[in-house]
């Protein structure tokens, strides 16, 4: 599991939230790089540290504004965005350009083998196995790492 | 241009022709029906003959209407497209019905229920139309009056409807708003205990504090399976379950413990989902806990099938059996006596011989 750690950009307005996160960035391995709660501040971070991952929160202190800040990482910046929201059904057909969801409220676990997982996929380019619970990938990503539905299974 | 004498002229032609006695010509000019003759061998198809209920309808004298063409009687809000038709039946030498509607001498509208059909000679040649006209202003009168209130019931039906849509355009976004706050509120509360748990040093606190994590988690997965479905009435256990199972074994690391699943697709009433979700997180964890102590690996098995209009949920181990387990959770198991109690669930605890077994039979609907 020598890996390299992936950077990890928070982007949340709950700051017990994103603190927690934190420390689950952490315990999964990866590297978090900060936590930005506006969708400016989430911008200018995302230009300036050049994350490999941003979770993002749909729900910024600046309003509905998490999926232009997706699109803008994953278009202007060269990361890769994460949802991470409690509005899984709203979300855009094409993610704006997220690589997936992780559903509020999300279990600890959860995050950390969704993380673990993810690291696989950005640094491999191929999924390492089923998406694991509480983890919905974006149609393109799940062609792109050839990922496997669970669902399709356990149906 | 032939003059009125010699059109009249005809028309009596035509009427001493069938015999000046003759009953037939009698009737139609004494009939209450208005009716007309015209010449169809002649240019523009003039009427010759137009009985007294014709004059009395139209309110014209005779001799302002014997040679003239019919279309007289049009004005400027008669259908164009009907009086085409009655002008194509008519160059068509066929039989034609169309209500019109014509105006009188003084200028009021009247509806004419108008019927023309060609008369033909002993060679089968047209020679003349006979025209019949009925007022029926007042039948058209009704209909309209009935396609009106219709037409405003229609409206009245697309405004509601239209209100309907909007009010529940409005709660589904309600709807959406709360289950947002819910679900967000809920993972405040984990992150919560989740971070006073890092900051804690006490063993016996820090065990407190996972096992509410444990339950807000339990109650948190309801939520986030609740609103998947498109019915949010109904809860599948199996997916509940599933997820379940996935999230306490992942956070377990017990890779010695071994999950097997049996699951049958089975649904509850949303309502009774938080309750049902904590008691199999209890009886989960206690399984997970308490049945095998570090060392100790084995297996875990959770079922769901229906059982004579029962849900059986059993969940069993191979560890430490039930005498011999050293449990400290009379918390949990409170919790599991209390909201079996509340669901009306019959929960049974045996000796598995090795291990553990705990069923729990809840209604499909209402009491045992």
């Amino acid at each position: 599991m020598s890996r390299p750690a992936l950077d990890v950009l928070i982007v949340e307005d709950e700051m017990l939230l994103a603190i927690e996160l934190e420390h689950l960035i952490e315990e999964a391995g990866c590297h978090p790089l900060g936590c930005a709660m506006s969708s400016q501040e989430a911008v200018a971070l995302a230009e300036q540290l050049k994350p490999d991952l941003a979770l993002v929160d749909v729900h910024l202190s600046d309003g509905p504004t998490g999926v232009d800040v997706a699109r803008k990482i994953a278009d202007d910046c060269g990361g890769v965005a994460l949802f991470m929201t409690a509005n899984v059904k709203r979300l855009p057909d094409d993610f704006a350009g997220a690589c997936g969801v992780i559903g509020k409220p999300y279990s600890e676990h959860g995050v950390k083998t969704a993380l673990a997982y993810l690291a696989v996929c950005l640094t491999e380019g191929r999924a390492p196995g089923p998406v694991p619970v509480g983890l919905t990938l974006a149609p393109a990503y799940a062609e792109r790492w050839a990922a496997e539905d669970p669902l399709s299974k356990s149906a | 241009m032939e003059d009125y004498s010699e059109f009249r002229r005809l028309g009596d032609e035509l009427a001493a022709g069938q015999g000046v006695g003759d009953p037939f010509a009698a009737a139609i000019k004494a009939t209450r029906m208005a009716m007309i003759v015209t010449d169809a061998t002649r240019d523009d198809n003039p009427i010759i003959f137009a009985n007294d209920a014709f004059l009395r309808l139209t309110g014209y004298s005779r001799d302002e209407v014997i040679g003239r063409n019919c279309r007289f009687l049009q004005g400027p809000e008669t259908d164009r497209e009907a009086a085409g038709a009655v002008r194509d039946a008519v160059a068509a030498g066929e039989d034609i019905a169309m209500d019109l509607l014509n105006y009188r001498k003084d200028g009021s509208p009247f509806w004419n229920a108008l019927y023309l059909s060609p008369v033909r000679d002993d060679n089968g040649k047209i020679v003349y139309f006979f025209g019949s006209q009925i007022d029926v202003s007042d039948k058209k009168a009704i209909e309209f009056r009935a396609r009106d209130r219709s037409e405003s019931l229609q409206q009245m039906v697309d405004e509601r409807t239209r209100e309907l849509t909007q009010a529940l355009e409005q709660k589904t976004a309600l709807l959406h708003e709360v289950d947002h706050r819910v679900k967000n509120n809920l993972q405040l509360i984990s992150s919560l205990l989740l971070l006073q748990n890092r900051r804690v040093p006490d063993p016996a606190v820090k065990a407190s504090l996972k096992g509410m994590l444990g339950r807000v988690n339990a109650i948190a997965t309801v939520h986030r399976r609740l609103f998947q479905s498109e019915d949010v009435e109904r809860f599948d256990v199996s997916a509940f379950i599933r997820d379940m199972v996935a999230d306490l074994m992942g956070s377990a690391m017990r890779d010695d413990i071994r999950v097997e699943l049996d699951l049958e697709r089975v649904e509850i009433p949303a309502a009774k989902a938080a309750p049902f979700a904590l008691v199999v997180n209890e009886l989960l964890t206690n399984a997970l806990r308490h049945g095998f102590p570090e060392g100790r690996g084995g297996r875990i098995f959770v079922g769901v099938s229906r059982l004579n209009g029962d849900f059986r949920i059993e969940i069993s181990d191979d560890g430490v059996g039930p005498n011999k387990k050293t449990s400290t959770s009379g918390f949990g198991l409170t919790i599991v006596q209390l909201l079996c109690q509340q669901l009306k669930a019959k929960c049974e605890t045996t000796d598995a011989e090795p291990g553990t077994r705990v069923v729990v039979l809840l209604p499909v609907n209402g009491a045992h």
